[in-house]
């Protein structure tokens, strides 16, 4: 009997009848596996906006809003309506933002986000968004897993889980973070659920060694860390022999894989070996860690085959005290991300990555037509309307997608629900989100729950 | 006249059928279950309960629907079913929705039924569901099996698992070497090795019984209790934070101490499931029984601003039904909460009923003083102190106007600053006019505007309450359940949610299982209240009565899973339909049996499992069965499992030698990486102790939901979001890293290096093998031994020639004559601790 074929018996052995399907190389949960069906993309990289960019401000102009400010909402729109501050009877609030058409595609983004305007032909941006939960951390993990509780797979889990990962030196899953403070909700946004650990994000700091851990001892220098993963593995083996136990050729693996990730890690953390020119691309500062470095690190661990990247930003949630309003805070918001993420999506069109790569920006919500009621310009969590973008990798580039009413309060065309934007990235890469299921407590459960659609409109 | 609006043909028809039809000649069967069976059963039968409604039956039509009730007896135009079957009702179109329509006959019919009292023959009322499913049936005691390996077998769990065996012609494996046996144990019942001394007793103990010895002393080791009383709080959800995206600090340590102190004194299963779910309701209640309710209180608590808090305490109590179905009936019951469930005969009105035994607790803190804390009169001078600042208070609150002015004169003065170090729901109330706030908005802002100069220099009470408490001691609290003073009514939630509600629904158990025996009875000698209905009590009751199909099943199947690593029934979670059936079904019902007969005797089962030759068999895998059982469903050999993650850190610090033996108290700091909170969204207080606490063992470590310590979740611990019934198992590089390179094993390798090199008196090969055994008890072989000394004189000659990284690795402040010698053996005793083997329980 072939080592491999004992080697996914033994990993089924330990992790029940559940852990992973049969992989190429079985001492490897993560290498690459073929999709469902050829895919449009390989990679994503999702730079989450953290806290509910407020469509209203960037990419949904409404005139009408702007004529109704001030008055109260009429009840046809909020009777059976949630919200986590306002009240019924709150007041409209016109944006105090210019929007203009740009490119040959024309399509309209708003003085905040100059950079990303000037890249409208090559993006998708979809206006008529929805969500189920009205609270950020539910939001955030319905974003991520399609669930509003903990405890579900987030999507890079899910497609790492479906199709690998090309990486041999670095994780499949890799989420870094940027801006004054962690997402809401932590580790379960980026978790993998049910799923094998094999499958959760890495986080990546950017400070310090990327990696928890990557770092050797003091008194380990890389030569001593090389005869430990030398001594180490001997063992192992001996112990292989001994027992038969497949398992312990996996752990071989793993230490193997780790000790690659030692040079491979800092390698790719540091930014320093790209031109100048790229570096100004971006905005980035390699002596400072920033949404900047962030885009630019996603770039280079596309390049190194790494399936899924996730960039956190907060802060996003603008209620209007004194900073969280839509005026400064806002201005700076968009000032740290606009720029870097036009980047990314330019840098990696050059470089003939951008055909491989879904780039989606987007946060868990959007914000209310209504002002709050508070001393500065503010507005509260919307989830029935809220604008997403997403870029290349199969997605039609330079359409809008949905349409909002005249207050920019319900999708009046092509509403695209969560589990329907996890259907699409799904779709691009090549898997059908009815088909990727894992058994647990007895269910079949998917990324999607028991809806979503392809939106055949984002495809090019 | 009590007819609907109606066309006047129609009415006309009617009145002429009812005139035809007097109520008294009606007969439900003869008359109205045809029309029901004809029309209405096929979407509304017991597997197919659309909106909850039954008309296969009589009972059905009278009991009602998601919705509510559907027939009020002698008055047809305030039931539902006449309107709905009319088309008049403002919810749901005319029924059926495909189909004939009914004639005016029929609805006539139907309507001098209703008007007639809507009378039903009792065999009609009988509502239950029947199930042939196995493990819905009562398991009975089967009489041993005869198998060919009897003379071996040591029990009865081995003629179960060797006659199985005999009918595929495999020999069972053969009892494994006695330092795997006592390493195995230990970890098993202990989750620390043996020590040597333990191992080399053992080995050299001839005596017949020298196997079983080392079992009662092991089940009567206080460490048995914290390794079994953790593979509860894993079904517990236990954590030492609240969840969700803020995640603040909660205090439930009380209740860790609590399952272990129970799990230690044996208290028996029974006895431990009513404490738990019902401890508030039981005569009397000491505060250990309160306590002991907290099981239920390690649910989430969603602390961000603008959340609707019915929605998360519903949602909380979803997660305790979930838990309860899953953690003792093996059923999905949460499957249930939107819809009828799926696949097994559970409905959504019966998820309702047993959500409303959940649904009628308070959920306080309670003081939970430690005796030494009452004696020492600790409490009294507490409340002392609160008393006083009480008095304080009221004098402060006479004030009010004047405070109250002062605090609106501060608050437009507070700077940018200042306000941004403000957690998010204090800047919300501050955006806010004073009329606007609410409550606990005005509160926070008091709060706040009470430890500015400004507010103590006007009112100097401020400032004396302050120090008061200040200095008011601080005694542990604990999270538990009590039950509401005004039950709280509890109603179908339409698919799941949570404000569109139906139906209302009385606590009941699932007809489908046993029927609840036990009502809390009016006796006022033993001080239990009346009831008219169910109370949470019965149900705890109702989960351990000896008629229960499922929990002994379920806890067994438990059990044997942690002992072998995977369940007889493998999907440990699922008894359903849909669950994977089970491998020795025999030998689980023995085992159930066994358990109610035993009086629900924990320890007796562990015992009776650790000795049986199935669980002493050697655990290396068998070429000949890789093929016919490569999963070793069979159970032809043990199997070597992956040690849970905090074993694997409890097991490095024992063989270090650094391990505390403390049981209990509050969670505690261990060293962790740098940059844990970087990805949340407050940093977590963690300031890493020092003195004993660093070396306790992993169940101690503080759980923080949002950031769960590191080397803990690398090693699949649980999320504790959700209860935990079976940990899965990966191998991964970040495994790897963390063992390699994390300063706590670091710490265990220096220490264990240390031990072995103070044995001064031996020569080096023996301190090798001496450090080989402390790490896996048993002896090196040749080719170990060999590489181990070639590995050690090759650290040795490197330190050599770097004498400051052997100061570094040791971890000492300055260089010492002895760094290089230690930075090898320190070295060595990494790799070790690195080896499968190592964080292996074979």
């Amino acid at each position: 009997m072939a080592l491999g074929s004992m080697a996914l018996g033994s990993m089924m052995d330990r992790g029940g009848a559940f852990a992973a399907e049969p992989t190429a190389d079985a001492t490897n949960p993560l290498a690459a596996k073929p999709p469902h069906f050829a895919p449009r993309a390989k990679n994503v990289i999702f730079l989450f906006m953290a806290g509910g960019p407020s469509q209203l401000e960037l990419f949904d102009p409404k005139p009408k809003l702007q004529q109704l400010e001030g008055q109260v909402i009429p009840e046809s729109y909020v009777e059976n309506q949630r919200f986590a501050f306002l009240k019924k009877d709150a007041k409209l609030l016109g944006t105090r933002r210019k929007f203009a058409q740009h490119g040959e595609s024309g399509q309209t983004v708003s003085e905040c986000l100059p950079h990303i305007a000037s890249i409208s032909d090559d993006i998708a941006i979809v206006r008529s968004m929805s969500t189920d939960v009205f609270n950020h951390g539910p939001a955030k993990f319905f974003m991520n897993t399609g669930f509003n509780r903990f405890g579900r797979p987030s999507m890079g889990a899910w497609i790492t889980y479906g199709i690998g990962s090309e990486a041999s030196d670095l994780p499949g899953f890799v989420v870094l973070q940027s801006g004054p403070r962690g997402p809401r909700g932590g580790s379960p946004n980026w978790g993998s659920g049910f799923l094998p650990t094999t499958y959760q994000g890495v986080p990546f700091r950017g400070k310090g060694a990327p990696i928890l851990n990557l770092d050797n001892p003091a008194g380990i220098d890389a030569a001593r860390q090389g005869d430990f993963i030398q001594a180490v593995n001997d063992f192992n083996r001996l112990r292989l022999a001994d027992t038969n136990d497949p398992e312990i050729a996996t752990r071989i693996a793993a230490y193997e894989m780790a000790y690659r990730m030692q040079s491979s890690a800092p390698e790719l953390m540091d930014i320093t070996d790209e031109t100048q020119e790229t570096i100004d691309l971006y905005g980035a500062d390699p002596a400072k860690p920033s949404f900047a470095n962030n885009c630019l690190l996603a770039r280079r661990l596309v390049q190194r085959g790494t399936r899924f990247v996730q960039l956190y930003h907060t802060d996003w949630d603008h209620h209007g005290n004194p900073d969280t309003e839509l005026k400064g805070t806002l201005d700076k918001v968009c000032t740290e991300i606009d720029q870097p993420a036009a980047a990314l999506v330019k840098d990696l069109k050059r470089l003939g990555m951008l055909d491989d790569t879904i780039v989606v920006w987007g946060g868990e919500f959007g914000r209310t037509p209504q002002g709050e009621p508070r001393d500065f310009l503010g507005r509260d969590h919307h989830i029935e309307a809220f604008s997403m973008w997403l870029a290349g990798g199969g997605v039609k580039p330079g359409v809008t997608i949905g349409k909002t009413d005249d207050l920019g309060y319900f999708p009046v065309e092509d509403r695209v629900h969560v589990h329907d934007l996890h259907a699409t990235i799904l779709h691009l890469m090549g898997l059908d989100h009815l088909k990727l299921t894992y058994r647990f407590q007895g269910r079949d459960f998917r990324l999607t729950d028991v809806a979503g659609e392809v939106i055949q409109k984002l495809l090019a | 006249m009590r007819w609907p609006k109606l066309g006047l043909v129609l009415s006309l028809l009617c009145l002429l059928s009812v005139l035809t039809l007097h109520a008294s000649e009606i007969d439900y069967v003869g008359d109205v279950k045809p029309i029901f069976a004809q029309h209405c059963v096929k979407c509304h039968n017991t597997k197919t309960q659309e909106s909850g409604l039954r008309l296969d039956l009589g009972g059905g039509a009278l009991r009602g629907g998601d919705g509510g009730p559907v027939v009020v007896a002698g008055d047809a135009a305030k039931s539902r079913l006449l309107a709905i079957i009319k088309g008049a009702d403002d919810d749901v179109g005319v029924m059926p929705p495909e189909g004939e329509p009914l004639s005016s006959d029929e609805i006539a019919r139907i309507e001098a039924w209703v008007a007639g009292g809507a009378k039903v023959p009792q065999e009609e009322m009988r509502l239950d569901v029947e199930s042939d499913h196995w493990a819905f049936q009562k398991p009975t005691r089967h009489t041993l099996p005869n198998t060919k390996h009897s003379t071996s077998a040591q029990n009865a769990i081995d003629h179960f698992v060797r006659a199985r065996l005999d009918s595929d012609s495999i020999a069972p494996s053969a009892e494994a070497d006695r330092a795997t046996l006592i390493r195995r144990m230990s970890l098993d019942l202990l989750g620390i090795p043996p020590t040597m001394a333990q191992v080399e007793a053992f080995v050299n103990d001839a005596r017949p019984d020298a196997y079983e010895r080392v079992v009662d002393q092991l089940l009567s080791s206080p460490a048995y209790g914290e390794r079994w009383g953790r593979h509860w709080l894993d079904l517990a959800r236990y954590a030492d934070s609240n969840g969700f995206t803020r995640d603040f600090g909660r205090e439930i340590w009380k209740y860790r101490e609590w399952v272990i102190a129970a799990v230690n004194s044996g208290m028996p299963f029974d006895q431990f499931t009513i404490e738990q779910f019902a401890g508030d309701m039981l005569p009397e209640p000491t505060l250990d029984q309160l306590v002991a309710t907290g099981f239920h209180r390690n649910t989430l608590i969603n602390e961000e601003g603008g959340t609707d808090q019915e929605q998360f305490r519903v949602d909380a109590v979803a997660d305790r039904v979930a838990t309860t179905g899953v953690v003792y009936l093996g059923l999905t019951l949460g499957c249930a909460r939107c819809h009828q469930h799926k696949f097994d005969p559970i409905s959504q009105r019966e998820y309702y009923q047993i959500f409303a035994f959940l649904n009628n607790c308070d959920e306080p803190n309670v003081d939970t003083p430690s005796p030494w804390e009452i004696e020492q009169g600790v409490v009294d001078r507490r409340d002392g102190i609160r008393d006083q600042i009480q008095g304080k208070e009221d004098a402060l609150a006479a004030k009010a106007e004047e405070f109250t002015k002062r605090q609106l004169e501060w608050e437009p003065t507070i700077e940018p600053e200042f306000y941004r170090t403000l957690p998010g729901p204090t800047q919300a109330a501050l955006g806010k006019a004073i009329d606007q706030r609410d409550d606990i908005e005005k509160k926070l802002i008091v709060e706040l505007f009470k430890t500015t100069d400004v507010a103590r220099e006007a009112f100097p009470l401020v400032k004396e309450i302050a120090d008061l408490r200040a200095i008011e001691p601080a005694i542990p609290t604990s999270m538990i359940l009590r039950r509401r003073q005004e039950p709280r009514e509890t109603r179908i939630h339409r698919r799941g949610n949570f404000l569109d509600q139906g139906g209302r629904v009385e606590p009941l158990v699932p007809s489908v299982l046993h029927p609840l025996r036990s009502r809390t009875r009016k006796s006022s000698e033993s001080g239990l209240e009346t009831s008219a209905t169910a109370t949470r009590l019965d149900f705890a009751r109702w989960l351990v009565d000896a008629d229960n199909p499922l929990t002994p099943r379920v806890i067994m199947n438990r059990y044997w899973q942690r002992f072998f690593g995977r369940g007889i029934v493998e999907t440990e979670n699922d008894f359903g339909i849909q669950g994977i059936r089970p491998t020795h079904p025999q030998l689980l019902d023995w085992l159930a049996v066994e358990f109610v007969d035993s009086g629900w005797n924990v320890k007796a089962m562990h015992r009776l499992i650790v000795t049986s030759a199935t669980y002493r068999q050697a655990s290396h895998h068998r070429s000949e069965l890789a093929e016919v059982d490569s999963f070793n469903k069979l159970l032809a050999r043990q199997s070597r499992v992956r040690l849970d993650a905090e074993i694997i850190r409890d097991n490095a610090l024992a063989v270090g030698g650094l391990l505390s033996h403390k049981i209990g108290g509050p969670s505690v700091h261990p060293p962790q990486p740098e940059g844990i909170y970087l990805f949340t969204q407050d940093p977590k207080p963690w300031n890493t102790d020092t003195s004993e606490d660093r070396y306790r063992r992993g169940m101690y470590t503080y759980f923080w939901r949002s950031s769960p310590y590191p080397s803990l979740i690398a090693f699949d611990a649980p999320d504790s979001n959700v209860t935990c019934t079976r940990r899965v198992r990966s191998n991964t590089p970040l495994q790897s890293l963390t063992l390699a390179n994390d300063i706590q094993f670091i710490e265990c390798a220096r220490a264990l290096a240390r031990e072995v090199l103070s044995h001064h008196e031996q020569a080096e090969a023996s301190q090798a093998k001496l450090m080989f055994r402390r790490c896996f008890a048993r002896e090196p072989n040749d080719s170990e031994q060999s590489r181990l000394k070639t590995l050690i004189d090759a650290q040795r000659k490197a330190y050599e020639d770097a004498p400051d990284s052997a100061t570094a690795l040791i971890g000492a402040e300055k260089p010492g004559t002895h760094d290089v010698e230690l930075a090898a053996w320190t070295a060595a005793a990494r790799v070790l601790m690195n080896l499968d083997e190592f964080i292996t329980r074979e």
